[in-house]
């Protein structure tokens, strides 16, 4: 509808200048605008103050973020990370909100009675609630990543600023139609699927886009979800390349922010996504201006499918190594048996089919090892 | 690959009699992700009365980073500098300076923080003072 800006010093009571806020009043009395909101944090009073003079809602940028988080959370653990992150926010703020509402209602002197206690040692508990449901959540969560290391399945997680383009990637890696749209957070959820890199098996997960500033309470809010980003074997971080190199700077920095001191050493892999919107010289001119801040670019667009290939080979490049070594079989139903299961857990190269079947297997160094004893058992 | 010079500096709070502070600059080669050789690491000790203002943290900082032997840009977390906008400290320094920002620029200052506090530590051993003091 409007936007409105002011660049001396905050003022405590409205974040704005008097003057300031009164002209937003005018602005929002002639728009007609249902909800101001603002960029920096506010705080409890200054909203209070500025509502009263708006006669409209106000909001900040984190109460914003978390209104579209509650609109898009459909499953019960999001409902339960929005309804956490809500809390968090409000805990601080809870002893100022039953303060000015119950105001002419408390007694002792300044209305400083009991109210503000009660309200503050509810959301508490109903905090401890919460976070003992999310981390059952995250106990069966951790139990499935150590089942499918085991499985020898690579965990692979798509990171990155929110409308990077990370679900049409996902989409395009998978070749499947999850929601994709051009807004933000469309993913809350972390989606995952199977992802075929030349006979290895990897398991790709899409997950919630970061955000400039995040403050702890939502990334503690969001842990269990993030959790699947830091701990996988590699991160694709993907950006938009075709926005302004300014912009990009900024967003990688703040994804280099959230992921520096979790990730302990995961390959990183920078997929500039987009790049269907740029010429050949733009491109090289925008991978030189951010390359200080993209481990391993690979230029892709989702969209059309260009450089898909070329990220499979990079991706393939840093998985976990595994190891190859040459098999001899019996060529009877046993060996057939094996060699099926041999099929299943690993890449097999080359099957000669003689009197005794050779193989070039690869796979890694726990079925190696099984695969060996198997070989000696069947041979005596 | 960027050749830095990552710097820490621990001890910015009063104990005792003053600010016991300990400088470490490291001389690093580094990619967007990884440190990826460490080339030199030097040292510097000072000991100021009153709180230091932003022109001690740069003359600490640049009496450090002439030891080295290396070139590079000047690394610092942004708090070191009192979150002051990059172009105030740019303009002080005579050097090459940045804040941090990639993975391998927080690596090489985590880096730096550890032989800072682990120095000074040693320093207020040496000295018998205890850090809360």
């Amino acid at each position: 509808m409007g936007e409105i800006a002011q660049t001396r010093f905050p003022d405590r009571r409205y974040q704005l200048g008097r003057g300031k806020v009164e002209e937003l009043a005018e602005l929002v009395e002639i728009t007609g605008a249902e909800k101001v909101i603002f960029y920096n944090k506010l705080s409890t009073t200054q909203i209070y103050n500025i509502s009263e003079l708006c006669r409209c809602r106000v909001i900040d940028k984190f109460q914003l973020i978390l209104e579209i988080f509650a609109k898009r959370a459909t499953t019960h653990r999001s409902k339960l990370q929005v309804e956490l992150a809500k809390l968090k926010y409000e805990l601080p703020r809870a002893r100022a909100v039953v303060s000015i509402l119950k105001k002419e209602e408390k007694p002792g002197f300044m209305g400083l009675g009991g109210y503000e206690d009660s309200y503050e040692q509810d959301l508490k508990k109903r905090i401890t609630r919460i976070k003992s449901e999310l981390e059952t959540a995250e106990k069966d969560d951790e139990s499935l990543r150590v089942y499918r290391h085991r499985q020898g399945l690579s965990l692979i997680s798509l990171a990155g600023y929110t409308n990077a383009g990370k679900s049409t990637l996902f989409n395009t890696l998978v070749d499947e139609e999850s929601e994709a749209m051009n807004m933000l957070f469309t993913t809350l959820v972390p989606m995952t699927r199977a992802l075929d890199l030349g006979g290895r098996k990897a398991l790709l997960t899409d997950t919630v886009g970061f955000i400039e500033e995040l403050p702890h309470w939502m990334v503690d809010a969001f842990k269990s979800t993030l959790d699947g980003i830091f701990l996988s074997d590699i991160i694709l971080l993907v950006a938009d390349v075709s926005e302004k190199p300014e912009i990009i700077h900024q967003k990688l920095a703040t994804c280099h922010d959230t992921l520096w001191d979790r990730i302990n050493g995961v390959p990183v892999i920078t997929v500039l996504n987009k790049t269907d919107r740029l010429d050949p010289e733009e491109l090289e001119t925008r991978l030189e201006q951010i390359k200080y801040l993209a481990p391993n670019p690979i230029l892709v667009s989702a969209k059309n499918g260009t450089g898909i290939p070329e990220l499979k080979a990079e991706i393939f490049r840093h998985l976990p190594p595994w190891k190859t070594c040459s098999l001899t079989l019996p060529n009877s139903p046993e060996g057939m048996s094996a060699l099926s299961w041999l099929y299943e857990e690993g890449i097999v190269h080359n099957v000669d089919y003689g009197e005794i079947i050779s193989v070039e297997y690869e796979a890694r160094a726990s079925i190696i090892r099984r695969a060996m004893n198997l070989e000696q058992d069947l041979a005596e | 690959m960027w050749d830095i010079i990552a710097v820490d500096i621990s001890g910015r709070h009063r104990i005792k009699d003053g600010y016991y502070m300990v400088c470490a600059a490291a001389a690093l080669k580094i990619s967007a992700s990884h440190i990826e050789k460490i080339k030199q690491v030097k040292i510097q000790p000072r000991w100021l009365q009153e709180a230091p203002r932003l022109v001690d943290i740069v003359q600490l900082i640049e009496d450090t980073v002439a030891q080295i032997e290396f070139k590079g840009t000047i690394v610092t977390e942004k708090g070191d500098m009192y979150n002051e906008p990059q172009w105030v400290p740019d303009s002080m320094f005579t050097l090459a300076f940045k804040y941090q920002e990639s993975i391998g620029e927080r690596r090489a200052i985590e880096l730096a923080h550890h032989i800072s506090l682990s120095t000074r530590n040693l320093l207020l051993t040496e000295l018998n003072i205890e850090a809360g003091q």
